[in-house]
């Protein structure tokens, strides 16, 4: 025989677990039913841009720190590859392996950074009505900043430092400044951009 | 702006708020009540819009900071922000 146990306000305990799972799939409902609503309104809204800067406005920018990062991704990948293929590595080149992934994965969030330091605080609406492939070129080179850091893939390297390379150029004529490429004297060889 | 939805660049307010993140934002909450200490409002100067949390309100005026103290451009560089500038409460994170 079920053993009922009746409560000062004269509600048994089942009643009482009952109503709070009930009150439970209410909540889980509207909680379930606010979700789908959110996601409905946020396909309609179109998205704004809200900066949540992080320097101060002092006019200092520049597209070299982008491209150093970019051929010491190169360079990286270089290493890595030269690592890979080795029949017998040694502890110190299993070491060096993992420093130079370490090392690639950090200059390829450093290019993220800069061209979106370049892209958000420097390149105004006028930079990019001047120059229609400024932002296909910063997306291509964030693209291959990421590509570059899953893969071994010395093409997307070589194919970002001249994306940068182009970005650059367009930085140095929004200043009036005429731009040069030059020589990087790297080991990765190639060329950087400057100005005269 | 009723609802809104803002896509946000920078990192003044991690960790809260992280580089890229969306958020839908609300101006209802403030036709009821003001902005109060602690609200993560949108608001506008000049031509831009940005992110930031109010820390304080004095003379109708509200001070407001990003959550990154170490790295962040807010109140003490733009001044003190009107109610008229604010555009609306961060009132969900994607």
């Amino acid at each position: 025989m079920e053993k009922i146990v009746i409560f000062g306000d004269g509600m048994s305990l089942k009643k009482i677990y009952d109503r709070k799972i009930d009150k439970m799939k209410i909540k889980i409902y509207l909680i379930l039913v606010m979700k789908i609503l959110i996601k409905i309104i946020s396909k309609i809204l179109p998205t704004l841009t809200a900066y949540a800067h992080c320097d101060i406005p002092c006019g200092i920018y520049d597209p070299h720190n982008a491209q150093i990062a970019a051929h010491t991704v190169l360079r990286m990948t270089q290493l890595i590859d030269e690592i890979g293929k080795m029949k017998n590595p040694t502890a110190e080149d299993r070491s060096k392996f993992v420093r130079c992934v370490r090392v690639k994965e950090d200059h390829g969030e450093l290019i993220e950074e800069e061209l979106g330091t370049l892209e958000n605080d420097y390149f105004k609406e006028e930079h990019y009505k001047k120059f229609p492939n400024l932002k296909k070129l910063i997306e291509k080179a964030v693209k291959l900043s990421i590509k570059t850091r899953q893969a071994i893939d010395m093409d997307g390297a070589q194919k970002m430092i001249d994306a940068i390379m182009q970005i650059a150029e367009i930085f140095y004529k929004t200043k009036n400044l005429i731009p040069v490429r030059i020589s990087s004297g790297y080991p990765t060889e190639g060329e950087i951009v400057s100005h005269k | 702006m009723l609802l809104a939805k803002f896509k946000i660049t920078g990192h003044s307010m991690e960790p809260n708020l992280f580089n890229n993140q969306t958020v839908l934002t609300s101006s209802i909450p403030f036709i009821f009540s003001k902005p109060k200490s602690g609200d993560v409002v949108v608001f506008k100067v000049d031509d831009r819009i940005y992110v930031k949390r109010v820390k304080e309100i004095k003379n109708q005026k509200f001070f407001l900071i990003g959550d990154n103290n170490r790295d962040s451009l807010d109140s003490k560089k733009i001044g003190w922000i009107s109610k008229q500038q604010i555009l609306g409460k961060v009132v969900y994170k994607f």
